[in-house]
C-alpha cells in the first residue's frame, strides 16, 4: 500500500518545534485531540501557556476535548476542511471550553488555492 | 411577514406564530420555532374536538413570554363560548407552553384536545430561498416523548416534545382526553427542546438559556436597573428610551465561546447572530448606558478574527468578521458564514470601538488583552483593505457565488452610484471607509502611546493618518458640488452622488474644517434633510427613490452617527435638529424606531412612512435613541471626567440622565434649553473641582 503523508503528525511536530505561537498570545489552557482510525484512538495534548506551546501524546485531562476521525483531521490541518463548519456538522465534536478550539483553529491554514496575498492580483500597495 | 405575527425570543431561540399561537409553516413561510438558525417546529396547531380556536387577544408579557386568549368556534360566530383557552408561552431553555382550558358552564365537559406537531428543520437561508432538503427525516415516540429528527451525515437536529399531563403520543402530535368540571379548569405544560445531539449540546447553548423564567425576569429588571435613568419633560423621549432598553435586552446574544457574556445581535428575529458591523455600531451607541456590550463584542470578534486566506469566506489576516451562522447550509459549506468576512468597515471600526470603550470605562486591561488583534486589524487596513495600492480601503468580492457585492453598510446592489445613476465597477472605495480608517489610525495611535507603550507605532499611525486626510480631502472632494464623493471607482474616478455618507466623515474627523462646513450645509439642506432625518441618497440624484432601501430612505442608525459627527465639528444645533426629527418619528412607531422609513418630505406625509421590513427591532435602530441622548447632552469623556455640554432640540425643556456609568463611577448629566445650557458632573463637585457648568450655574443664581 502506498505510504500516505502523515499531515496530522507533521502539523503537530511543526507546532511543537515553534514552541511559541504569536496567534495564541494571551491564551492559556489545554486542548486534547482524540483522533479515531482503524488503528484505534490517538491523542494529541496541546498545552498552551500565554502563547507558549507544548505538545505531547498523553491522554490527560484537558480544558477542551475535540474528537474527530483521523482522516478528517488530516484534511483539517492542510486547509481542505474548515474547523468551524466541521463542528457545526458534528464531524469535529467538542467538549469543554469552546474558546480554546476557536483559538486553536487560528493555526490552521486556509483552503489550498485561496489568494495567498490579496493584493497580488490587484497590484501591490505603494 | 405580516404584522399580526407574534414573536418571542431568548438569545437566538425564537418562535413566530399567528395570533392564535399556531404555527403552520411552509418552506417559504417564516413562522416556526427557531434555534441556532434552524427551524425546529414548522407545525404546532391546537384543536379542541377537531376545531381550530379563535383569538380574542394577545398579551405580550415580556420579550420572552406571551399569552394568547382563545375561544372555540368556527369563523366569526362563536359556537361555544362556554369554554375559554389560554396559551401562556415562553422561551427559556427551550420552548414552553402552559395550556389552560376553563369551563364557564354549570355542566361538566369532555373534550379531545390535540396538538399537531411537525418540523422541516429548515436552515434560515432555506426559509428565505425555499431550497430542497438533502438529508432524511425520522420520528419516533420514546418514553412518552415525541422525537422529530433530521439527519445528514453526522449532522443531526432533533425536537423533543412532551407534556406534563397524560397524553397519547403518536408520530404527528399529542392528544389529551380532557374532563373539566363545572367552573373548573384543566391545564398542562407542553415542552419542546431543540436538541443538537452529538454536538456537546451545553456548549452550543447560550448560558442564559439555562436560566429559568423567573431568573430571566429578574435579569431584565437588573438590566434596566443598571442603566442610567432619564428624566425629561418630553414624555415620549422617556418612552422611547425605555423601549430601547428593553429591546436591547431582547437583542442580547451569548456566543458559545463567551459563556455568561452577551453582545448585541443585529435584529429580531432573522438576524439574531453576530454581525461585525451591527454589533460594533450598536455597542458604540450603547457605551454610555451598557458598556459591557462593547467588551463582549470586542472579545467575541477578536476570537474569530481572520488569520489566513480563504476566498470562499473572504477571510484575510486581521480581518473582522461580517456574519456568523450555525445552520445546515453553513455546516455543509454551501454558505460561507462560518464565519463570513465580507465587510470592509468592521475591521477599522473594531479599533474605533476598542478606543472609545477605554475612553468611557478606563478598562486598560482589555486594551492590553486585545493588543495583538488590534494591531492585526490596523495592519489589515493597509495590507489587505487597500487592495488597489492607492492608499484607500476598497472592496471587490472574492466569493463570486455567495459573497456580498457591496461590503459597506449600504449593501444593496444599487446603493453605490454616480450622480446620474450609473453604477460603477469594482473595486469600490466608498468614502466612509476612508473616514473609519483615519479614525482607527488616530485612535490606534492613542492606544499605542498610552497603553501599549509603543511610541514608534503611534508616530507611524499619526503620520499615515495625516497623509490619508490630506489625500482624501483632495481626491474625494467634488468641486462642482461642494461635498465628498460617495466613492472612487476602479479607475479612481469620483462616484459623485450626494449621500448621507458625508455625515460619517464628520463622525470620523477626516473632513477638513472648511469642507465640513459645506457638508453640513448639504446635510441640513432640502435635498438630504427630509424634516425627519437625513436621507441615504439626496433628492434629485439619478437613483433617488424615497422608498428605495439605500437610495432615499432615512435610517435612524445612520442619523445617530451623523448627529455625533455634527457635534464633533461643533454644529450642536444641527445635531439637535437631527435628533429631534428622528426621535419625533419614533412616536409613530410606539417608541420603537424601524430599520428605515421613507424619505418623503415631512410636510408632505405628516407622519414617517415605515419601510416594509421583516426585522424589528433592529439593533442599531434600537441604539439610535441612546446615541441621540449622548449627542443632545454633549457627553464626552475627558480623562477621568465626563464633559457635559448640552444642546437640546427646540421644545424640549430639560433632559436629565442619571447615574451614567464610566471611569468616573456614576455621574449625572443635566440639560436645559431656554435658560441656556447647564450641566455639572456630580463627580466634579464631589472632588471639589469647579467644572464650567458649576461656574455658570453660580453666575446665573
Amino acid at each position: 500500500m502506498e505510504e500516505r503523508t502523515d499531515t496530522t503528525r507533521e502539523f503537530f511536530d511543526g507546532l511543537a518545534a515553534r514552541r511559541s505561537e504569536p496567534l495564541l498570545h494571551g491564551v492559556t489552557g489545554t486542548i486534547r485531540f482524540d483522533l479515531t482510525s482503524d488503528e484505534g484512538v490517538e491523542h494529541w495534548l496541546v498545552h498552551v501557556r500565554e502563547g507558549d506551546v507544548k505538545v505531547s501524546r498523553r491522554n490527560a485531562k484537558a480544558d477542551c476535548v475535540a474528537a474527530a476521525e483521523r482522516g478528517l483531521f488530516d484534511r483539517l490541518v492542510i486547509g481542505e476542511v474548515n474547523a468551524v463548519a466541521a463542528v457545526l456538522r458534528s464531524e469535529l465534536r467538542i467538549d469543554g471550553q469552546a474558546a480554546l478550539l476557536l483559538a486553536f483553529q487560528r493555526l490552521l491554514p486556509g483552503p489550498p488555492g485561496s489568494a495567498r496575498d490579496a493584493t497580488s492580483d490587484e497590484g501591490r500597495r505603494r | 411577514m405580516s404584522d399580526d405575527l407574534v414573536k418571542i425570543l431568548d438569545g437566538n431561540t425564537f418562535v413566530v406564530s399567528d395570533s392564535r399561537g399556531d404555527i403552520e409553516a411552509s418552506m417559504s413561510d417564516p413562522t416556526g420555532l427557531f434555534s441556532w438558525d434552524t427551524r425546529f417546529l414548522s407545525r404546532w396547531v391546537l384543536t379542541i374536538d377537531g376545531h381550530r380556536l379563535n383569538p380574542l387577544s394577545v398579551d405580550d408579557l415580556q420579550y420572552f413570554e406571551t399569552r394568547f386568549f382563545l375561544v372555540p368556534g368556527t369563523g366569526t360566530v362563536y359556537v361555544d363560548a362556554k369554554l375559554s383557552v389560554i396559551r401562556r408561552r415562553a422561551i427559556a431553555d427551550g420552548f414552553h407552553e402552559q395550556l389552560t382550558i376553563l369551563n364557564h358552564d354549570a355542566e361538566p365537559v369532555d373534550l379531545q384536545v390535540r396538538v399537531d406537531v411537525a418540523s422541516d428543520f429548515a436552515d434560515l437561508f432555506e426559509v428565505k430561498d425555499a431550497l430542497e432538503k438533502k438529508g432524511e427525516y425520522y420520528r419516533r415516540v420514546q418514553d412518552g416523548r415525541l422525537i422529530l429528527g433530521y439527519r445528514r451525515g453526522s449532522y443531526t437536529r432533533e425536537s423533543w416534545i412532551w407534556a406534563s399531563a397524560k397524553a397519547t403520543v403518536d408520530d404527528d402530535g399529542l392528544t389529551f382526553a380532557v374532563h373539566v368540571e363545572p367552573h373548573g379548569e384543566w391545564t398542562t405544560e407542553l415542552h419542546v427542546a431543540p436538541a443538537i445531539t452529538e454536538l456537546a449540546e451545553r456548549e452550543l447553548r447560550p448560558q442564559h438559556r439555562t436560566a429559568v423564567r423567573s431568573d430571566m425576569e429578574r435579569g431584565l429588571e437588573r438590566w434596566r436597573a443598571a442603566a442610567p435613568r432619564v428624566e425629561t419633560d418630553w414624555e415620549w423621549l422617556r418612552i422611547v428610551y425605555e423601549r430601547s432598553l428593553v429591546d436591547l435586552a431582547a437583542l442580547r446574544f451569548s456566543p458559545m465561546s463567551l459563556p455568561g457574556h452577551s453582545l448585541p445581535a443585529a435584529g429580531l428575529p432573522w438576524f439574531m447572530t453576530m454581525f461585525g458591523r451591527d454589533s460594533i455600531f450598536t455597542s458604540l451607541q450603547a457605551l454610555p448606558f451598557a458598556p459591557d456590550l462593547a467588551a463582549s463584542t470586542l472579545r467575541a470578534l477578536a476570537q474569530r478574527q481572520g488569520t489566513r486566506f480563504d476566498d470562499f469566506r473572504e477571510e484575510e489576516p486581521g480581518r473582522i468578521l461580517h456574519e456568523m451562522r450555525f445552520g445546515e447550509m453553513t455546516a455543509f459549506e454551501e454558505r460561507p458564514h462560518s464565519p463570513y468576512f465580507g465587510a470592509v468597515d468592521a475591521t477599522p471600526l473594531f479599533v474605533v470601538l476598542l478606543d472609545e470603550y477605554e475612553r468611557w470605562t478606563g478598562d486598560r486591561g482589555l486594551v492590553r488583552e486585545l493588543e495583538p488583534e488590534a494591531r492585526a486589524a490596523l495592519h489589515w487596513i493597509d495590507a489587505y483593505g487597500d487592495r488597489q495600492g492607492n492608499g484607500y480601503i476598497s472592496y471587490k468580492r472574492r466569493n463570486e457565488e455567495t459573497g456580498l457585492e457591496n461590503q459597506c453598510w449600504k449593501d444593496s446592489w444599487d446603493s453605490i452610484s454616480f450622480r446620474d445613476g450609473t453604477i460603477p465597477g469594482f473595486p469600490r472605495a466608498t468614502c466612509e471607509l476612508q473616514g473609519y480608517a483615519y479614525d482607527a489610525k488616530i485612535r490606534g495611535a492613542r492606544l499605542a502611546r498610552t497603553i501599549w507603550k509603543d511610541p514608534g507605532l503611534a508616530d507611524d499611525l499619526e503620520k499615515q493618518a495625516a497623509v490619508l486626510k490630506r489625500r482624501f480631502n483632495r481626491d474625494f472632494w467634488v468641486e462642482d458640488g461642494g461635498y465628498f464623493a460617495l466613492a472612487l471607482d476602479e479607475e479612481g474616478r469620483q462616484v459623485d452622488a450626494l449621500t448621507s455618507n458625508i455625515g460619517h466623515l464628520l463622525w470620523s474627523g477626516i473632513a477638513q474644517r472648511a469642507k465640513a462646513r459645506e457638508c453640513v450645509r448639504h446635510l441640513m439642506g432640502p435635498q438630504l434633510f427630509s424634516g425627519w432625518g437625513v436621507r441615504t441618497l439626496a433628492e434629485g440624484q439619478g437613483r433617488y427613490n424615497p422608498i428605495g432601501y439605500h437610495v432615499g430612505t432615512v435610517w435612524p442608525f445612520d442619523n445617530s452617527f451623523i448627529a455625533w459627527g455634527l457635534r464633533r465639528y461643533g454644529y450642536k444645533a444641527e445635531a439637535a435638529r437631527v435628533a429631534a426629527g428622528i426621535l419625533d418619528a419614533a412616536r409613530f412607531f410606539l417608541g420603537r424606531l424601524p430599520e428605515a422609513f421613507a424619505g418623503y418630505e415631512r410636510t408632505e406625509t405628516k407622519y414617517p412612512v415605515e419601510y416594509p421590513t421583516s426585522c424589528s427591532p433592529q439593533a442599531w435602530s434600537t441604539g439610535a435613541p441612546l446615541l441621540f441622548l449622548r449627542t443632545m447632552l454633549g457627553l464626552e469623556p475627558q480623562g477621568d471626567h465626563l464633559i457635559v455640554d448640552p444642546m437640546l432640540p427646540k421644545g424640549i425643556g430639560f433632559i436629565q440622565l442619571l447615574d451614567i456609568p464610566g471611569r468616573w463611577g456614576r455621574v449625572d448629566a443635566f440639560g436645559r434649553e431656554r435658560l441656556g445650557r447647564e450641566a455639572y458632573p456630580r463627580i466634579g463637585r464631589e472632588l471639589g473641582l469647579q467644572p464650567y457648568g458649576e461656574r455658570r450655574r453660580g453666575k446665573r443664581t
